[in-house]
C-alpha cells in the first residue's frame, strides 16, 4: 500500500468541551467568602438550688437591646451602636494604669513573677496531693490540673510580657449581651462586631508595644504555620485582654 | 498610478480558533482555584448584615467542618405567604436535608437530630469531637435573634458548643 499521512483528530469541539466545564463550575461554586464571629455556648450543668454568684456592677459591662431595636448600653440609652466599642475600650482601659475605686469600672490586679512561681508550686502540690488521695473523683483531679496549666501560662505570658508585674482585669469582668427575642439580628450581629472590633483594637495596641507586631499580623502567621512562638504571643494577648462575652438567653 | 490598483476581491482568511481551549482552559482552571463550591442552596432569602474584624471560615470549610443553617423568609412567595398567616415569617433551613415535601421547612426541633446526623456521617479523620464542630448561622438582617437562641438551646443540649454567627465583612468602612 501507498503510505499514507495519519489523519488529524479535528480539535475545533475541544473549546466547547472546555466552555461546558467552566461554566459548570462557574455555576457550583462561590465566590464570597464566609466571614463569621465565633462563639462558645456554655457548657450545660445541673443546676442544684444555688443562688446565682453576686457579680458587682462595675465588672459588668451591658449591652441590651429590645423588641423595638433600641439600644442600651450600661446605664444609657444609645441612639447609635457605632459608639460600643469605643466603650468596651473604655471599660477595659480605665482602670489598667492605676486602680481608682470610685469609678464603675472594673479593677486591675498586678501579680510578679515570684508570686505566679509560689502560686504555681502550691497548685502542683496540691493537684499531686488530690492525685494521691484514695478514691480522688477524676473530674477534681483534672480541674486541679487545669489551675496547673493556668499558672504555667501566667508565668510563660509574663516572661514574655518583659515587665515586672503583669497586669490582669478582675476574672469577673465581662461583656454581657442581653436582647429579646424580636430583636433583629442586624442589630445583634452590630453589637458582636463592635465588641470584635473593640477587643481587637486593645489586643492590636498592646501587641504593637510589646512584639512590634500588629495582632492580626500574628494570628495570621499563626493560623498559617501554627508557630509555638506566635501561640504564646497569642496568649499573652488573651491575658492581658481577655474576651469574655455572655450571651443571654432572651425570656421575652 | 497602478501601484494603488485594488486588489481583486479575495474572502477575508478565517480567524485561528486552535488556541481557544486553551484560553478556556486557563479560565477554568482559575475559577477552580478561586472559587469553593457551595455547600447549599438555600430555599429562603438570606441579606447578612455587616460588621468588622471577622473570621474567615474558608480554612475550616476545606475541610467542611462546619455545618451550616440558614434562617430568612422562604424564597417560594406562595409559601412565605403561608407561613407568615402561621405566624412564622422567618424559616430555618439547614444544609444537605432532603426535604421530605417541598413545601416542608423544618423547624427548630429537627436541629439535634440534624447536627447528629452530619457528625456521625463526617470521615474518621475528622477526629475532632463534637464540641468543636462549627455551626454557622447564616441569618437575614431581620431575623428575630429568639430563633438564634432557640437554636443554641438546642444546640447545648448535644454539646455542639462551637457557634458563629455570619456577617458579611465590610473591612470597617
Amino acid at each position: 500500500m501507498a503510505k499514507r499521512d495519519i489523519p488529524e483528530i479535528n480539535a475545533g469541539s475541544m473549546a466547547d468541551i472546555a466552555f461546558l466545564l467552566l461554566i459548570f463550575f462557574l455555576v457550583t461554586t462561590t465566590m464570597d467568602k464566609d466571614q463569621a464571629y465565633i462563639r462558645n455556648i456554655p457548657k450545660k450543668i445541673e443546676i442544684k438550688d444555688q443562688p446565682p454568684i453576686d457579680v458587682e456592677q462595675r465588672n459588668i459591662f451591658l449591652v441590651k437591646a429590645n423588641n423595638r431595636n433600641q439600644l442600651m448600653v450600661r446605664t444609657e440609652v444609645m441612639d447609635n451602636p457605632d459608639d460600643i466599642s469605643e466603650r468596651v475600650v473604655e471599660f477595659y482601659r480605665t482602670n489598667e494604669q492605676v486602680n481608682d475605686p470610685t469609678n464603675n469600672f472594673p479593677m486591675y490586679s498586678r501579680i510578679t513573677m515570684k508570686e505566679i512561681e509560689d502560686n504555681l508550686a502550691q497548685a502542683e502540690a496540691d493537684a499531686e496531693a488530690t492525685e494521691n488521695t484514695p478514691n480522688a473523683d477524676q473530674e477534681i483531679i483534672d480541674f486541679k490540673y487545669r489551675v496547673v496549666d493556668e499558672w504555667m501560662n501566667k508565668k510563660r505570658a509574663l516572661e514574655l510580657y518583659g515587665k515586672k508585674e503583669l497586669p490582669e482585669i478582675h476574672p469577673q469582668a465581662h461583656v454581657r449581651i442581653e436582647v429579646q427575642k424580636a430583636t433583629e439580628y442586624n442589630l445583634f450581629a452590630k453589637i458582636q462586631s463592635e465588641i470584635e472590633e473593640a477587643v481587637f483594637e486593645l489586643r492590636n495596641d498592646a501587641s504593637k508595644d510589646i512584639f512590634g507586631e500588629s495582632y492580626e499580623i500574628i494570628s495570621r502567621r499563626y493560623a498559617m504555620d501554627k508557630d509555638p512562638s506566635d501561640k504564646e504571643k497569642l496568649d499573652l494577648m488573651d491575658i492581658l485582654y481577655p474576651d469574655r462575652f455572655i450571651e443571654v438567653t432572651p425570656k421575652k | 498610478m497602478s501601484k494603488f490598483r485594488k486588489e481583486s476581491k479575495k474572502d477575508a482568511p478565517g480567524v485561528n480558533t486552535s488556541s481557544l481551549p486553551d484560553i478556556v482552559f486557563m479560565l477554568l482552571f482559575f475559577f477552580m482555584v478561586a472559587t469553593t463550591s457551595k455547600e447549599s442552596d438555600p430555599s429562603v432569602k438570606v441579606t447578612q448584615p455587616e460588621g468588622v474584624r471577622t473570621t474567615d471560615m474558608t480554612p475550616f470549610k476545606q475541610r467542611s467542618e462546619i455545618d451550616f443553617m440558614y434562617i430568612g423568609k422562604p424564597i417560594n412567595p406562595a409559601r412565605a405567604a403561608k407561613y407568615a398567616e402561621m405566624g412564622m415569617e422567618y424559616m430555618l433551613f439547614m444544609d444537605n436535608v432532603a426535604q421530605s415535601t417541598p413545601d416542608e421547612l423544618y423547624n427548630v426541633n429537627a436541629v439535634r437530630r440534624w447536627k447528629l446526623d452530619k457528625f456521625d456521617s463526617k470521615p474518621e479523620r475528622m477526629s475532632e469531637p463534637i464540641t468543636g464542630v462549627i455551626t454557622c448561622i447564616k441569618a437575614d438582617e431581620g431575623a428575630p435573634s429568639g430563633l438564634i437562641f432557640d437554636i443554641r438551646n438546642e444546640l447545648q443540649e448535644i454539646d455542639a458548643l462551637t457557634i458563629a454567627y455570619a456577617v458579611k465583612d465590610n473591612g470597617g468602612i
